[in-house]
């Protein structure tokens, strides 16, 4: 399995910490500028399918940030205690708050949107990310039964020589 | 078998007895007509105007009074019943939705409260939802009665509509404004039908007898006195609107008069009491509809006198009937005889019960009588309504004497058992009562006047009230009624032999407007599969091509009729989109040529990548990113789906290309085409986009407006979402790791 290795180190090596770095930059420059939670979710969607077909589901599965069901759970919990401040400050619920942390010349700008936008986007990847596991994973173990199976005929070879009969 | 005991909720006939006192006390005050207003949706500025006058306050007193006898008589009829509960819940629910029918202003209240009516109708002929005939019966009352009044509903939004208001006190005010109205006939058409199916009318009429599965209370109160009134009633309320019109007057006289005719005919075909009583019910409901048809003065008068004769006769008829039912456990006719000595004060009560119903002199029912005929003689109706009259005239007093004397003083059928004896007062007591006013109110039909008066003024405006009364020496009437009363005592006598004569006209089942209904019934299974068959056949390719062809003509329907304008060709784009475009040309003629299914998902996830850089180019970075990311994932998906398939087995030759696919393909290309385009055109309200462009910053800090409406203006539906996509999954998984278990054992049996 030579060039599924290969493909694997370029996969799981380079591209897979871009395209998560890629999405997590995406969700930063998201309020000012093309990008955001929904957008860098489906990024990071996109490098776990990738992942997973170059390296198996189980380890693309590890390398979640969490178990993709509680990655989900948690988003929806962030976006809903984004909200819950501006009930503190007695503004209806979601009503976005804005603090300037002053850091030594500038200020940095935090705000509660920017919580909201990081539970949107771990739903996003971890409920999405963990379909698409789960679909692709589907495949997977279908292989190894087979393959053990048969005496060690790889799908590829079983397919071929379906295909000719 | 009878219970001697009484309910407690029997209590509860306080509330019917109480609101009935109050209107009563309301009309002798004269604060008629009344008109109250209650808030009910105040945001949406909905009110609930109840009108109250005469004809409505007739009903109400009928709805209460009677209601007051049935819930003392449900109280001893169901003091064994342990759904008892449910029964007065029922009737409760029943009287308040009666009420709010017959008051209602508004045409869409009376419209839910009419419905109200048909439901709890529905509950209580399934009272004893154990047996299946019940539940055949509420469901044949639902679907009749729930389907007339859909067709009600549109006539009276037709209605409003063409009258421009829902109250109905605006309509009859402004009815010589719109009567002229071409949708006028079409929106009668839909209210005779409601109106039909709710008082039994043919062809309609066959839910009745069927409904009387119910509990006895709920028969003499639904299905006799009240519910199936609500029909005549509508009818009653528009009169002053539409009386003078030819159409109504026609159809009226037609349908009401032959109703009134099959009706009691059918009577003899039957040797259940309840069943014998429904007929009946069915032909009285006929012969008030055949009046309001009626133009003139006197036929107001009758209606009015006969609704009020029908429900203090029938009433009680049908309480002996429960009473009956209660004591031997039957209500065929051929297992009943002698029952007078042993339940005496039910005996006593069918037998006033019955004189009013057969309109013998000195009872309520002579008088009402005595009207109709001669509010028959006074309109100009058709000479086979007044032949018809005798007809039915004799066989209700057949009628009253089955109900009244063959089952209580026959001698001949089977002797009644050892333990038959008279129930508790709470079962004897209201038919007495209720028949014994209908007697006593006969010598007295003054007391009436008032009352009768207003009510038949409210349905005929400016009508000169003749006043009621009661005189032997009047003729005709009582030619009328020895005729009558000879004729009943013949078809009386031969019940038997006309019985058995009517039961042997078979094709009365055969082609009856039941067996339509049963046929329609049986249709449905049946047009169901073959649907089914046709549109519902599993195969994939199938449905894409009924879906593709759907939007295919609609888009080219609609581009035929509005013709919209072409945008004019513009400058030449960016090199990158037209880079783009070709690479996009050249995926679509690449999908048409490769048949190897991984290839074709390979070039069509080209076709995504192509799209993603379009829109890069032309402004949507937003779009583009998330295209790019779709993408991936879904090829990759697709990918790992495409290989489990394959392994599941062969899965046949990939299908042929064929003209048919091709013009669809062509088809949905042109359709995406032209729907572009004509948006391209169309003129686009940018008060949204222009709001969100100018509060971005200022009002959430952020210059992504895409964003800041997802994650700040609306982010309660963004948190909606989210919930949502976390849902899916896990709504997901157990189906998926399902189909991995049995993978994994297919997999393994291998």
């Amino acid at each position: 399995m030579t060039p599924r290795s290969g493909m694997l180190d370029v996969v799981g090596r380079v591209l897979y910490p871009a395209m998560l770095l890629g999405s997590v930059w995406i969700l930063l420059r998201g309020h000012n500028a093309p990008g955001g939670g929904f957008i860098g979710g489906m990024v990071a969607v996109a490098a776990t399918a990738a992942l997973a077909v170059a390296d198996g589901t189980a380890s693309a599965r590890r390398r979640m940030l969490l178990e993709p069901l509680r990655l989900a759970a948690a988003g929806v919990l962030l976006a809903i205690l984004s909200g819950l401040p501006a009930l503190l400050a007695g503004k209806p619920f979601l009503t976005h708050l804005w603090f300037d942390v002053p850091l030594g010349a500038g200020s940095l700008a935090l705000s509660t949107v920017y919580v909201f936008d990081l539970g949107v986007w771990a739903t996003v990847w971890g409920a999405l990310g963990g379909l698409c596991l789960q679909v692709i994973g589907l495949d997977e173990r279908t292989e190894v039964a087979v393959s053990g199976a048969n005496g060690g005929v790889t799908p590829v070879e079983r397919e071929r020589r379906e295909t000719r009969a | 078998m009878s219970a001697a005991t009484v309910s407690r909720l029997g209590w509860l006939a306080l509330v019917p007895a109480s609101l009935c006192a109050g209107a009563g006390a309301l009309f002798a005050a004269g604060r008629l007509p009344l008109l109250i207003t209650l808030p009910w949706v105040p945001a949406a500025g909905a009110e609930l105007t109840l009108h109250v006058d005469a004809l409505a306050l007739l009903f109400v007193l009928l709805i209460t009074g009677i209601g007051t006898f049935v819930f003392v008589y449900a109280a001893g009829y169901s003091a064994d019943d342990p759904g008892r509960r449910r029964l007065f819940a029922l009737l409760l629910v029943f009287m308040v939705a009666m009420i709010g029918c017959v008051t209602a202003d508004n045409l869409l209240a009376l419209f839910a409260f009419w419905e109200l009516t048909s439901v709890v109708s529905f509950l209580l002929v399934g009272h004893h939802f154990d047996t299946e005939s019940a539940r055949k019966s509420a469901q044949q009352a639902l679907l009749v009665t729930g389907g007339g009044g859909l067709a009600l509903l549109a006539g009276l939004v037709l209605l409003a509509e063409t009258g421009g208001s829902y109250s109905l006190v605006a309509l009859l005010q402004s009815a010589p404004g719109w009567i002229d109205d071409p949708r006028v006939t079409p929106a009668l058409a839909c209210i005779f039908i409601g109106t039909f199916t709710k008082s039994a009318q043919f062809p309609f009429m066959f839910w009745l007898p069927n409904a009387m599965s119910a509990p006895t209370p709920a028969s003499a109160y639904l299905h006799s006195a009240t519910m199936v009134k609500l029909g005549v009633y509508l009818l009653c309320r528009l009169h002053p609107a539409f009386g003078s019109l030819l159409l109504w007057q026609e159809v009226l006289i037609v349908v009401g008069g032959f109703t009134s005719v099959v009706g009691m005919l059918l009577t003899l075909r039957e040797r259940d009491l309840k069943r014998i009583l429904a007929w009946s019910t069915a032909s009285a409901l006929g012969t008030i509809t055949l009046l309001i048809g009626i133009p003139g003065d006197g036929a107001a008068t009758a209606t009015a006198a006969l609704l009020l004769a029908h429900a203090m006769y029938k009433a009680p008829l049908f309480f002996v009937a429960g009473n009956i039912d209660h004591a031997t456990g039957t209500r065929r006719i051929d297992d009943l005889s002698a029952l007078a000595p042993l339940m005496p004060f039910t005996a006593v009560a069918a037998l006033l019960a019955a004189v009013s119903m057969a309109g013998m002199p000195l009872s309520f029912g002579f008088i009402a009588k005595d009207l109709v005929s001669l509010a028959k003689a006074e309109g100009s109706v058709y000479p086979w309504v007044g032949y018809s009259s005798l007809v039915v005239s004799a066989i209700s007093v057949a009628v009253a004497g089955v109900a009244a004397i063959r089952v209580f003083w026959h001698r001949g059928g089977l002797a009644p058992g050892p333990d038959v004896r008279e129930g508790s007062v709470a079962l004897w007591l209201p038919p007495l009562l209720l028949a014994g006013l209908g007697v006593v109110l006969g010598p007295l039909p003054h007391l009436l006047d008032p009352l009768i008066g207003a009510a038949a003024e409210a349905m005929r405006p400016r009508l000169e009230y003749a006043g009621l009364r009661f005189s032997l020496e009047d003729g005709a009437a009582l030619g009328a009624v020895s005729a009558a009363a000879l004729a009943g005592v013949v078809v009386f006598l031969n019940w038997d032999r006309l019985h058995r004569l009517l039961e042997r006209v078979s094709w009365l089942d055969r082609f009856s407007p039941l067996s339509g209904y049963q046929a329609l019934l049986r249709g449905i299974p049946a047009t169901a599969a073959v649907s089914t068959r046709l549109f519902q056949h599993g195969g994939l390719s199938g449905y894409t091509a009924i879906l593709i062809g759907a939007v295919v003509s609609a888009v080219g329907l609609a581009w035929t009729v509005a013709r919209p304008p072409l945008p004019a060709p513009g400058a030449w784009p960016d090199l990158a989109v037209i880079g783009a475009s070709a690479l996009l040309v050249m995926v679509a003629i690449s999908v048409c040529v490769v048949r190897d299914s991984f290839l074709l998902l390979l070039v069509s996830g080209f076709a995504g990548l192509g799209s993603a850089i379009v829109f890069l180019f032309l402004g949507a970075p937003d779009l583009a990113f998330t295209q790019f990311a779709v993408e991936v994932a879904f090829v990759a998906v697709t990918a790992a789906i495409l290989l489990r398939l394959r392994r599941a087995g062969p899965t046949g030759p990939a299908p042929r290309p064929s003209a048919l696919r091709a013009l669809l393909a062509l088809g949905s290309g042109a359709a995406v085409a032209a729907v572009l385009l004509a948006a391209v055109e169309g003129p686009a309200n940018r008060l949204l986009s222009g709001f969100f462009s100018a509060q971005s910053v200022p009002q959430a800090q952020g210059r992504n407006v895409v964003n800041v409406i997802i994650v700040d203006f609306r982010a309660l539906d963004t948190l909606g979402e989210i919930a949502v996509v976390g849902a899916s999954l896990l709504a997901a998984l157990p189906l998926l790791r399902l189909a991995a278990g049995l993978a994994r054992r297919d997999g393994g049996r291998r």
